[in-house]
């Protein structure tokens, strides 16, 4: 048999390689667990929040190199050699300015919906900083939210959008 | 260790085959005990709903060169998809939305940008009943399978007509969607349309997923009409009945008139507790004659 060709270990655990917030690790699991159950429950890295289970709800979003993937549906293999961003390493170096923008606007009231915002926020900011409407709309499409009506998030989102540019103009005149 | 809704542990083999040939093979040998999985999004909806049990051995054809890239000619108006391009690959494109941009509108109505970034057009393609397939019905598409000889090539049209009754392409790997642009004629325009209506604005399973194409001259006059209508459960399909009555005929009141008449009588949707079949077959012929309507605008 290829190399190619050996299976990843069925009850055993398998060594998958990736970067967590920014540190090397190796996942030791099955090849089929759900990333979300890793990061919960081998990990107790509880800030990604479990809901559907199936891809429908946003709670569970984390970036997988720099984009949005809900971590209910993607599993431990299909992280190989990726680096994963959870909501822990968006606030790693204190709290984020879309963090802030939140609060500050009332984006959230029971917060369950609020990491999963977070991340998909960040996602499309971080590749589109000046994003219109149906942009954001679109960029938010996975993330459902039972309690603020949307109204309070739209206007973090404009915060955010915001804040960035303003961070990035004053940097621009300092350099 | 976590379960699925059918108590089955998270432990299945996941083999990573390089080639074609290799996940083929691996197919023959694990039979039904072994799944090809691309994005791993719908089975992972089925694995949940209990309508799949998680398989033993997943059959990870991400690892498959072949499977991968979008390759278009611009001058040839063909391209192809390979089986693996991310609906977030097609969303963004801008040589697919240059070329074939009914398949950005698919895109983008499909699911949401997380799911996309994971799930495949190949996929969706299989599912029988994916969004994209309107769309990619409007450009002659070719579906190119691995088979374990020198390869298959089958229209997406007579594949759809028969792969819900015969299981043997179940076997197949499918590697790539060949595409081919209409030609647009001297002295006219083309216009297309993508619609996907459900019953909430986003996320929600399409009660009629349409697309359009059509060529007008001058006066009008419409040509080179291609049609296809899904949605729900029903498998998508060129409504050829509907392309032949339009072929020739100037697009105006009486014709649009006509035509939704002939959408209500000859598409043939399936309904669920939801959405009855009369309410998609209104639904199918309203999209139709409103963008003929655009169309001549
Ligand atoms: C929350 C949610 C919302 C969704 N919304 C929509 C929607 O709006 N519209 C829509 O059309 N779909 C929707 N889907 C369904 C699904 O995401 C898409 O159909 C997707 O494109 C499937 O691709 P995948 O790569 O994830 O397929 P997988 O789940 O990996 O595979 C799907 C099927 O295809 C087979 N397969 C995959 N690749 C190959 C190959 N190369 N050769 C042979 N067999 C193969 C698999 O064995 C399986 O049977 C949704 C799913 C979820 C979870
Ligand atoms: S828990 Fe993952 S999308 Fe709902
Ligand atoms: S704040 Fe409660 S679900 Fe969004």
């Amino acid at each position: 048999m290829k190399d190619s060709m050996k299976p990843l270990s069925r009850l055993e655990t398998s060594s998958i390689p990736c970067t967590l917030n920014g540190q090397e690790i190796s996942l030791n699991v099955p090849p089929a667990k759900r990333l979300l159950h890793i990061l919960r429950d081998d990990l107790e890295m509880t800030g990604t929040k479990r809901s559907c289970d199936i891809g429908r709800c946003g709670a569970c979003m984390v970036m997988v190199d720099g984009v949005p993937v809900n971590s209910c549906l993607t599993m431990a293999y299909q992280c190989s050699g990726k680096s994963i961003t959870t909501i822990e390493g968006v606030s790693a170096g204190g709290m984020d300015p879309i963090q802030r923008a939140f609060l500050e606007e009332g984006g959230f009231q029971c917060g369950y919906c609020t990491p999963g915002m977070i991340i998909s926020v960040k996602a499309l900011l971080d590749h589109n900083p000046d994003p219109t409407p149906p942009e954001i709309e679109e960029a938010l499409s996975g993330n459902i939210c039972r309690c603020t009506g949307y109204g309070g998030i739209k206007r973090a989102v404009q915060k955010a959008i915001e804040w960035r540019r303003e961070a990035y103009e004053s940097e621009s005149v300092h350099d | 260790m976590a379960a699925n809704a059918q108590g089955v542990a998270e432990a299945p083999f996941v083999w990573h085959p390089a080639t074609a040939a290799e996940a083929w093979q691996l197919k023959q040998t694990l039979g039904t005990e072994g799944v090809y999985t691309a994005g791993g999004t719908l089975l992972r909806t089925q694995w949940e709903a209990g309508l799949a049990a998680m398989p033993n051995h997943l059959i990870n054809v991400g690892e498959i060169e072949e499977l991968h890239g979008i390759h278009i000619d611009c001058e040839s108006g063909t391209g192809t998809l390979g089986a693996m391009i991310t609906l977030s690959d097609l969303r963004t494109s801008p040589l697919v939305h240059a070329s074939f941009p009914l398949l950005t509108e698919a895109a983008r109505s499909i699911a949401a940008p997380s799911i996309r970034n994971l799930a495949t057009i190949g996929g969706n393609v299989l599912s029988l009943v994916g969004d994209s397939l309107p769309a990619l019905l409007i450009y002659d598409p070719v579906l190119h399978w691995h088979d374990g000889s020198n390869g298959l090539q089958e229209s997406l049209s007579e594949w759809l007509s028969t792969a819900a009754v015969h299981a043997a392409w179940r076997e197949r790997l499918l590697i790539a969607i060949e595409l081919t642009q209409p030609a647009l004629d001297s002295n006219t325009k083309r216009f297309v349309a993508y619609h996907k209506v459900g019953r909430r604005d986003a996320f929600t399973p399409s009660v009629v997923t349409a697309a359009l194409s059509v060529q007008l001259d001058s006066d009008n006059r419409l040509s080179d009409v291609r049609l296809a209508l899904g949605g729900g459960q029903t498998i998508p399909h060129r409504l050829e009945l509907v392309e032949q009555f339009l072929t020739g005929k100037i697009a105006n009141k009486k014709t649009i008139t006509e035509v939704y008449a002939l959408v209500v009588e000859h598409y043939e949707p399936k309904g669920d507790a939801f959405v009855p079949v009369s309410y998609r077959k209104k639904a199918a012929a309203n999209l139709i004659a409103s963008e003929l309507w655009k169309a001549v605008r």
